[in-house]
């Protein structure tokens, strides 16, 4: 029970929603009628249709990964969820065009003014579509593109298609292949060739509904000596029934680009999130995926490089922290696949309460490869005497040139530092989020200021009540 | 021309002949047409400032992979010795004591000179253990090693004066032709650095040369060189005797790169 | 020369009938152990062969992992027994010794007069199961495979007929080692080593298992079991030697249950087999113990070496250490695979596991999976896992010295395994092992 007063708290910004009337619903349940509304209401080329077709097919046909993964996952009924719902209008280039409440909800949310702040575009997504989408101009006489991805697959599909499902194929895994067949929203970037992006692209996503599984499918494309930093956000109100959410995430760096990709997410403890991220790196290029979950019910999620040309370097940086009766299941992939290839992993949980966080990585460095080295490092602090960690990373090294070092460590807070610092006058509560922040505090200090921030307050918030 | 060549041709099967030597390493230059020649017998020293080439020198001759000999050459009593690899320089009588001996976790000391031993004997040849403990013990009690040192890893956890002790000991078991003492004084106290001298002056024979590279003049003196050879920017700048040495103690190196920035 | 086997077809592994082959050839077994087997080999059937989709055969190379070549051992004819009695004379000083030649009792140096007196039991399975019926009506097979092999500790259950039963009473020390080899003779004889070892509370023992072939290239099937309990207080050093034949498939399953204040520490050794399973489980049950598996593999050519571990906490203030180091040579695999299970109950647990591997070779490959589940929150518990090739620096300290590159490779390996082999207290025990790898060193 003492820990229901911090969630609450905790959830109060994002866990209110509004009664919203939607133009387009392909109502509830999952099968090819529904695949084939949301291919007719997009108005898509008949080769998405095909995909999303196909897709759907293998979707049905794979087993859920329960031979490794929680059985929880048995506890999502796909016939229950709407699987697109929207309001039918394009994403507007101004606030003021966006519907009253959609517009609301993403003013509580705070976005126009993180966006005035220091963004170099916004897209703002609400279910299933994009509500509000827009760049700085200058980025757009650059040529850079920052859009929803059915309006980039609808205004260039050149681009989106030669790149779309390269990197997570359909058959991926069963929730990538449900993305596939249903996806909508998120977004499409380009930038080309030597064309540095200096502030943040901001996508947020905004379940509203209830029982409704959001699929949005993001393709961000560094061009050749190209930067871009991305940073996504996520929330939605916290319901009796339970939501689904399951993106797919691909970027593609080309040589000698720089990606970074930073998610908070703060979903509500009836989310079951399922996301499927990956880049590739092609030489010299550089991919960082920093991953911040907060929430959610189970997430599970391995954002992944495949580092596919020389001297590429990927990286993962995640936080998990799993509060009472929740999972998080992330961790990292590594796939080497050129020489003198270098990847880092560090990955940092929190188990709260009857709170659970597992991690899982694979590094591969297969034969033949010279150079290629993978450092990591994974460490899980228990605060509870019911909370816990589980540990499973896979590294395969072939050949006598490469090298690997992964290291792991469980600790609880120490009481030492806790007496300490309520001998100071601390509470124990403040006491304990101190350490905690401690704990993560190297971790937090690589993100952008303004991330860093929302975070440990994020952490306070889930903090407050778990001790006592 | 003929004589000349016929007399460094004799005088080359006793010495160690660095001959114009150009060497880099990730294709920065470090040594510029370096020449040098030390003949059994001898004792030699090479000063010079940080980053001089000095001990680029002493891995160049050892063969460390690194560094890529771009012009010149080296003899070994008349061998080519950059045609050879490194552990056969060692075999053909090359020793480098190390600036910074590397830490061996797992194979002791006994183990790992008993093995350079072993690696110079022919073939069917065997290997009297009980002469090599006797002889081992022996050159442990004069450099003042524990000889419970014997059983240690290679160098793990050794101090300073301990590791510089024992690569004296492996140059003194394995009897090398030539020995390079690389920076062997840095990190030495007094005491140390007195025994380590020591048990280099020891080795002085006719049948081998020493060379001694070392920024300080300090080791020089308890071992008098023969010769002192000042590097400065990977160049051979100035020879002399000892007392070189006690100048640059004195006045450092700056005099000398004025000398040079004068000449040219 | 391997000698030619004349293979009786109701023998083979695959045929439904080896059972009642087996049963014929053995007539004499207790009822107790007659049902047990039945039941088993009706387990051995119902169960699947591995394959890739379990993620306790991760990476391993399921296929070939059937029975098909092989069958039951024949017993080793009188020329031959002799010749392997006298190999086996590993260790100058030992408590007693027994060595066994296709599961059949060659020699049996007994115990000295005192240890009998004071009640220890050294004694081969094929007798104990009637003489010390109740000792093994408890113990014997008493745990579950857990790991992965529950089929072929079904399978071993039903074939095993022989091994070794050791008993040490409450206080009793045996301070030299007590040693069973155990010997497979023939091409494509099966064989069921087992080994129980109860040591009661507060005794002390070390004990040694040996596992060869009589030819060092041969292919043979070796499908075995260990189990060691130490009773309160007690402090057991079990050592597992495999050095099957190159061509051969092994498993073995060693479990070990170590109760209060309890101290328990297994050295494995992995040389031989073409494809080697072991499964090593450490269960702390009682509090304040302490459990350590340590193991050094050298492979080479294309053997596989499959190592799956656990270190299963059930009781509060125990530790537990794990190091596992694999060198690999030539294109030969090996795969950790481990798991600290930290149970709720177990508070104040500090666990910690280890896997180092050293690549020596272009094509050789290491896999590693440390695992940790946690389940409480006052624990101090870590893993490690490195993969590398050998030290750039020391490599050329060696070749400075004068020592040629694969004599410097060859004391490398040494020195990276001596971090395990000086744990072992006994000299001529340390000695046997740094043997064993010597003499892998010349067979590469």
């Amino acid at each position: 029970m003492k820990n229901e007063n911090a969630i609450n708290i905790d959830r109060e910004k994002g866990n209110f929603h509004y009664d919203t009337t939607y133009e387009f619903d392909a109502g509830i349940g999952l099968n090819e009628r529904v695949v084939n509304y949301i291919a007719d209401v997009k108005e898509e080329d008949d080769w998405v249709r095909a995909f999303r077709l196909k897709a759907l097919k293998i979707f049905n046909g794979k087993p859920l990964p329960t031979h490794w993964a929680t059985k929880d996952l048995e506890n999502i009924h796909f016939d229950k969820f709407r699987y697109y719902l929207s309001k039918g209008q394009q994403p507007s280039r101004t606030w003021d065009e966006v519907p009253d409440d959609v517009k609301e909800t993403f003013e509580r949310l705070g976005i126009p003014e993180q966006e005035r702040a220091f963004l170099a575009g916004v897209e703002a997504q609400f279910d299933s579509e994009a509500a509000y989408s827009r760049m700085k101009e200058d980025l757009a006489k650059d040529g850079v593109i920052f859009v929803g991805s059915t309006e980039g697959l609808k205004r260039h599909p050149e681009i989106f298609r030669k790149f779309f499902a390269k990197v997570i194929p359909i058959a991926d895994n069963k929730f990538s292949a449900l993305n596939s067949a249903v996806f909508s929203g998120g977004s499409f970037i380009y930038v080309p060739p030597g064309v540095k992006v200096k502030q943040p692209l901001q996508a947020y996503f905004r379940i509203n509904a209830e029982s409704f599984g959001q699929f949005e499918r993001t393709l961000i494309i560094a061009d050749e000596g190209a930067e871009v930093t991305y940073m996504e956000g996520c929330t939605a109100p916290k319901f009796e029934t339970t939501t689904l959410h399951s993106a797919v995430v691909e970027l593609i760096a080309l040589k000698g680009a720089k990606i970074q990709y930073i998610t908070v997410q703060n979903w509500s403890s009836n989310v079951f999130n399922l996301v499927t991220k990956r880049a590739r790196a092609e030489e010299e290029a550089e991919v960082k995926w920093i991953d911040c979950n907060i929430g959610s019910r189970l997430t599970m999620k391995y954002p992944g490089v495949i580092l596919k040309g020389r001297r590429a370097r990927g990286e993962v940086l995640s936080i998990a922290l799993a509060g009472d009766g929740q999972h998080q299941d992330t961790g990292a992939k590594m796939i080497h696949a050129a020489d003198e290839t270098t990847s880092n992993i560090i990955a940092k949980s929190i188990s709260l309460g009857e709170g659970r966080s597992t991690y899982r990585g694979q590094v591969h460095i297969p034969r033949r490869l010279r150079g290629c080295r993978n450092n990591t490092e994974c460490d899980a602090l228990l605060i509870n005497a019911n909370s816990r960690t589980d540990t499973y990373p896979a590294i395969t090294v072939r050949g006598n040139h490469n090298s690997v070092q992964h290291e792991a460590s469980v600790s609880k807070v120490s009481a030492e530092q806790i007496f300490y610092l309520m001998q100071r006058g601390m509470s124990e509560g403040e006491a304990m989020s101190l350490a905690v922040n401690g704990f993560v505090n190297d971790l937090v200090k690589q993100f952008p200021m303004e991330y860093s921030v929302e975070l440990k307050r994020l952490i306070d918030l889930e903090m407050e009540g778990s001790v006592g | 021309m003929w004589l000349r060549n016929n007399l460094n041709h004799q005088n080359g099967m006793r010495s160690l002949e660095v001959e114009n030597l150009t060497v880099s390493v990730e294709g920065k230059p470090i040594l510029n047409n370096l020449s040098l020649t030390l003949p059994k017998g001898e004792v030699h020293a090479i000063m010079g400032p940080n980053g001089s080439g000095k001990s680029t020198l002493a891995k160049v001759l050892a063969g460390h992979e690194d560094y890529v000999v771009s012009s010149g050459a080296v003899l070994m009593d008349g061998e080519n010795l950059l045609e050879l690899e490194v552990d056969q320089r060692a075999r053909a009588g090359l020793f480098m004591a190390f600036q910074y001996p590397v830490e061996v976790p797992g194979v002791s000391i006994a183990n790992f000179i008993r093995a350079a031993l072993n690696a110079r004997q022919g073939e069917g040849d065997s290997f009297d253990a009980i002469a090599y403990y006797r002889r081992l013990y022996a050159e442990m009690d004069r450099l003042g090693i524990d000889r419970k040192f014997t059983s240690r890893s290679v160098n793990e956890g050794f101090s300073g004066g301990e590791k510089k002790r024992c690569e004296i000991l492996q140059m003194a078991m394995l009897e090398p032709k030539y020995c390079v003492l690389d920076e062997t004084d840095s990190g030495l106290d007094v005491d140390a650095l007195k025994i380590v001298a020591e048990g280099v002056d020891h080795m002085r024979e006719d049948d081998r040369g020493i060379l001694i590279i070392t920024h300080y003049q300090r080791l020089l003196n308890h071992i008098i060189p023969d010769y002192v050879h000042i590097i400065v920017d990977g160049r051979m700048v100035k020879s002399g005797d000892k007392s070189l040495a006690i100048e640059v103690e004195e006045r450092g190196y700056d005099w000398i790169k004025e000398e040079m920035a004068a000449s040219v | 020369m391997p000698p030619a086997t004349t293979v009786n077809p109701d023998s083979d592994l695959l045929t439904e009938t080896v059972f009642e082959h087996f049963q014929g050839r053995h007539p004499d077994l207790p009822p107790w152990l007659l049902q047990q087997k039945r039941q088993s080999w009706m387990e051995y059937r119902s169960l699947p062969l591995p394959n890739r989709k379990m993620e306790s055969w991760r990476f391993s190379n399921v296929r070939g992992l059937g029975v098909d070549p092989f069958a039951l051992a024949n017993p080793i004819n009188g020329h031959s027994r002799a010749a392997l009695v006298a190999r086996s004379q590993d260790l100058d000083s030992c408590a007693g010794r027994m060595v066994f030649g296709n599961d059949d009792l060659l020699e049996n140096s007994p115990l000295s007069w005192e240890m009998t007196e004071k009640g220890v039991i050294f004694e081969p399975l094929q007798t104990a199961f009637s003489k010390h019926s109740e000792i093994l009506e408890e113990f014997f097979m008493a745990q579950k495979s857990a790991l992965g092999s529950e089929k072929f500790a079904a399978l071993h259950t039903t074939l095993n007929r022989n091994g070794t039963l050791l008993y040490v009473p409450e206080k009793v020390e045996i301070r030299l080692p007590l040693v069973s080899r155990h010997w497979a003779f023939g091409e494509n004889a099966a064989v069921f080593p087992h080994t129980l070892l109860i040591a009661r509370d507060q005794a002390r023992v070390v004990f040694v298992d040996v596992y060869s072939s009589s030819e060092a290239s041969s292919r043979q099937f070796a499908c075995g079991v260990s189990t060691v309990y130490a009773g309160s207080g007690a402090e057991v050093e079990y050592h597992h030697v495999q050095n099957w034949g190159e061509r051969s498939l092994s498993f073995n399953t060693l479990t070990a249950i170590a109760q209060r204040n309890s101290r328990i520490r297994a050295f494995g050794m992995n040389l031989g087999s073409k494809y080697s399973r072991n499964e090593g489980h450490s269960i702390i049950e009682g509090p304040a113990s302490n459990a350590e598996f340590y193991s050094l593999t050298l492979s080479h050519l294309d053997q596989e070496m499959d190592q799956r571990t656990r270190q299963t906490h059930r009781a509060p203030h125990a530790r537990s250490n794990l190091l596992f180091k694999n060198a690999l040579l030539d294109s030969s695999k090996t795969i950790f695979s481990g798991l600290i299970k930290v149970d709720k109950a177990a508070q104040q647990t500090d666990a910690y596991q280890t896997n180092r591997n050293l690549l020596l070779s272009p094509k050789a490959e290491a896999n590693s999976m440390p695992g940790l589940e946690i389940l409480a929150n006052d624990v101090k518990c870590s893993h490690g896992a490195t993969t590398g090739q050998l030290d750039d620096n020391q490599l050329f300290y060696f070749l400075s010295r004068g020592i040629g590159k694969l004599a410097a490779q060859k004391l490398l390996v040494f020195g990276f395994f001596e971090e395990v082999l000086e744990k072992i207290d006994n000299r001529e025990l340390a000695e046997f092992h740094r043997r064993l790898v010597q003499e892998k060193f010349k067979r590469s």
